[in-house]
């Protein structure tokens, strides 16, 4: 191992990338436009509203009392928006078709206090968003019953060991956000630069030199580390730090920055993403050789970068896979990552924690693993 | 022209060390290598001394670039044994006292001249800035340092690729078809600067398909499928040839193995 050559790799990585704008863009500009829009879109997510109806099918005077007990436990509350124009099932239904309504309530011709049943209609075209609204109107019904009955619901408050309750999704997304980046804009540059060894000929070249194969990876390593670390930077920098512009002139308020509250230590962060990040240059290596172009570099991003975004615990918890896929994702370098910023970022864990410094051990296991294959394939028979 | 008259860029290649100073500077024993069933070098042997020019000769596709990878050690042969400098290749070491200039031009076109120069030169322990801009005066690319290589012609692609093989002043040096889109001039000025390092004792081995630069080279070795049909002085083939043309020559030879393989022996 020589120090020199290994500064002499590194040195030529960074020029390449200095004289490569697109790069430097895909590396840094990308990841922060990437998250702004992703604050963006889960942020106001939140703040959606409802539109719901109650419709009284029945003909007893049960009905007509709880459609108007429904009514006033429905008004105001937030999120909801009551319409009380509606009266028949048909107008319902069709305003839910025009996307005038969100949800109806109906109680059906047969409802009495002995037969309480009542039905919830939504469109079915977002699963999702329309089941969202669900918990708020069953919350609304149960206390109007509640309230017919004489008796009061009571009082419940939710309190969390970390964070706080009103968390958003972003704030939990965004810490972990990091990791994934770093490794997907890692992986696809160092793939791409190697490829271009390989078929530039200038590999051919690299290898008629005394430089190593170790070398040659820790130069690499060390390039990409370099501008892995200056990434991770700017994004935790943009996550956790929040700038309000004020209005100047034609210009309105705005504000850079997600403001996501931590108490970690974001070296131990850095340093968990460094791991996954070293890696990702062996990965995007060793792949390197199955390509011949750059096209099939990012054929190489169905199948190593959107399965560690399902399946890493990013959007969904690991225990809440299917059996059948928590093996895998138990084997993803991302869902190391990912566990163990969510550990210092949101649980504000450090290395006395057994769970981060498994976390980390795995991942460096998972990157000796890589540099082996990835040196395996720098072979000086290239032809 | 800067460098013709001019000493000042040293031919300088490293003293041979000790116990290779007798032997060849080059040599292949029974050197064989199969690509499936082709038999791309098909049982070369060869022994070069030090301080000359010779000249690998043959079509597209005869093996030459496959004999330069055996014997830098870019390719494992398949039998046989491979010696630079009386050392076994591959050997990693050994590299440092090899230049190897590709048939593509192997240089980063995002980097400027005078980044790729050092780069390269840097992995051979090179770094003696004076020294880098005497090479790159030799290639007359010293007035483009800080041009980004994408932006040079093909011209200057290829004198920046030699340059980045023989900034380390090595003992022994493959030169994979130098020539190729340099132009007339400064293909003269090539040929001037290889006689010059062969006579600071450099061993130099220029591969070539065409016949036009055969002249130039001290011994030449005719090469088709993988065999040496000839080799010697261009005078010598010339004679055992019966006829002045050299490409004429090689097609005699040619003939010749192909006719009577077994009596390529007895032939000579």
């Amino acid at each position: 191992m020589n120090p020199l050559r290994v500064a002499a790799v590194f040195r030529r990585i960074v020029a390449q990338f200095r004289r490569d704008p697109r790069s430097l863009a895909l590396l840094f500009i990308a990841p922060l436009a990437i998250i702004a829009l992703l604050g963006w879109v889960l942020g106001s997510a939140q703040s959606t509203t409802a539109h719901v109806a109650v419709v009284n099918e029945s003909v007893g005077p049960a009905g007509a009392a709880v459609a108007t007990k429904l009514q006033a436990a429905l008004d105001g509350q937030p999120g909801i928006v009551l319409d009380r124009t509606v009266v028949d099932d048909a107008t319902a239904q069709q305003m839910l078709k025009d996307k005038k309504l969100d949800l109806v309530v109906v109680l059906p011709p047969d409802f009495s206090l002995a037969n309480r049943t009542l039905q919830l209609r939504t469109l079915g075209l977002n699963a999702a968003g329309e089941a969202s609204v669900i918990p708020t109107v069953q919350k609304a019904l149960v206390g109007a019953f509640a309230d017919a009955a004489g008796a009061a619901l009571p009082t419940i408050t939710h309190s969390t060991v970390y964070g706080s309750p009103d968390a958003t999704q972003l704030d939990s997304l965004a810490p972990v956000v990091v990791g994934f980046f770093a490794y997907f804009f890692v992986f696809i540059l160092t793939g791409i630069s190697f490829l271009r060894e390989r078929v530039g000929g200038t590999l051919e070249r690299l290898l008629a030199t005394p430089v190593s194969r170790a070398e040659i990876v820790l130069g690499y390593s060390l390039g990409f580390g370099f501008f892995a670390t200056l990434q991770v930077a700017l994004v935790l920098a943009f996550v956790l730090a929040r700038l309000e512009i004020p209005a100047l002139g034609p210009v309105p308020a705005f504000a850079i920055g997600l403001g996501v509250r931590t108490i970690g230590n974001p070296l131990i962060a850095y340093l968990l993403v460094l791991v996954l990040g070293l890696g990702a240059v062996s990965l995007g290596i060793f792949l390197s050789t199955f390509a011949r172009t750059e096209l099939q570099i990012l054929q190489f991003i169905p199948i190593v970068i959107v399965p560690q975004g399902l399946l890493s615990g990013f959007f969904w918890p690991i225990e809440q896979l299917p059996s059948l896929l928590q093996p895998v994702a138990r084997i993803l370098p991302v869902t190391y990552a990912i566990d163990g910023l969510r550990q210092v970022m949101i649980a504000g864990a450090d290395l006395s924690s057994p769970q981060v410094l498994l976390d980390l051990g795995v991942l460096v296991g998972i990157a000796a693993v890589f540099i082996a294959l990835a040196a395996a394939t720098i072979r000086r028979e290239v032809a | 022209m800067t460098l013709a008259p001019t000493p000042a860029a040293p031919a300088t290649p490293p003293s041979p060390p000790a116990g290779s100073a007798a032997g060849p500077a080059v040599e292949a024993v029974a050197l064989r290598k199969d690509f499936g069933p082709i038999h791309a070098v098909d049982g070369i042997d060869m022994a070069l001394p030090p301080g000359r020019i010779y000249g690998l000769l043959g079509p597209n596709g005869s093996g030459k670039t496959t004999l330069i990878r055996l014997l830098t050690g870019l390719a494992s042969a398949t039998s046989g044994k491979a010696k630079v400098l009386g050392v076994a290749m591959p050997s990693r070491v050994n590299l440092a006292r090899i230049g190897y200039m590709t048939q593509s031009d192997g240089i980063y076109p995002e980097l400027s001249v005078w980044e790729n120069l050092s780069f390269f030169a840097a992995l051979y322990g090179q770094t003696d800035r004076a020294d880098l801009h005497r090479t790159l005066e030799l290639v007359e690319l010293d007035t483009r340092a800080g041009t980004p290589a994408m932006q040079l012609s093909g011209g200057m692609r290829r004198r920046l690729s030699m340059a980045c093989a023989l900034a380390h002043h090595p003992a022994v040096i493959f030169l994979d078809e130098p020539t190729v889109g340099v132009d007339p001039a400064l293909r003269v000025q090539f040929w001037d600067h290889f006689h010059r390092l062969a006579a600071a004792g450099a061993t130099l081995l220029v591969s070539s398909h065409v016949m036009d630069e055969a002249d130039r080279c001290d011994e030449l070795l005719f090469i088709r499928d993988g065999h040496v049909l000839a080799q010697g002085t261009p005078a010598e083939l010339r004679i055992r040839a019966g006829t002045d043309n050299l490409e004429t020559a090689f097609l005699i030879f040619a003939s010749q193995t192909a006719a009577a393989p077994q009596t390529q022996e007895s032939a000579r």
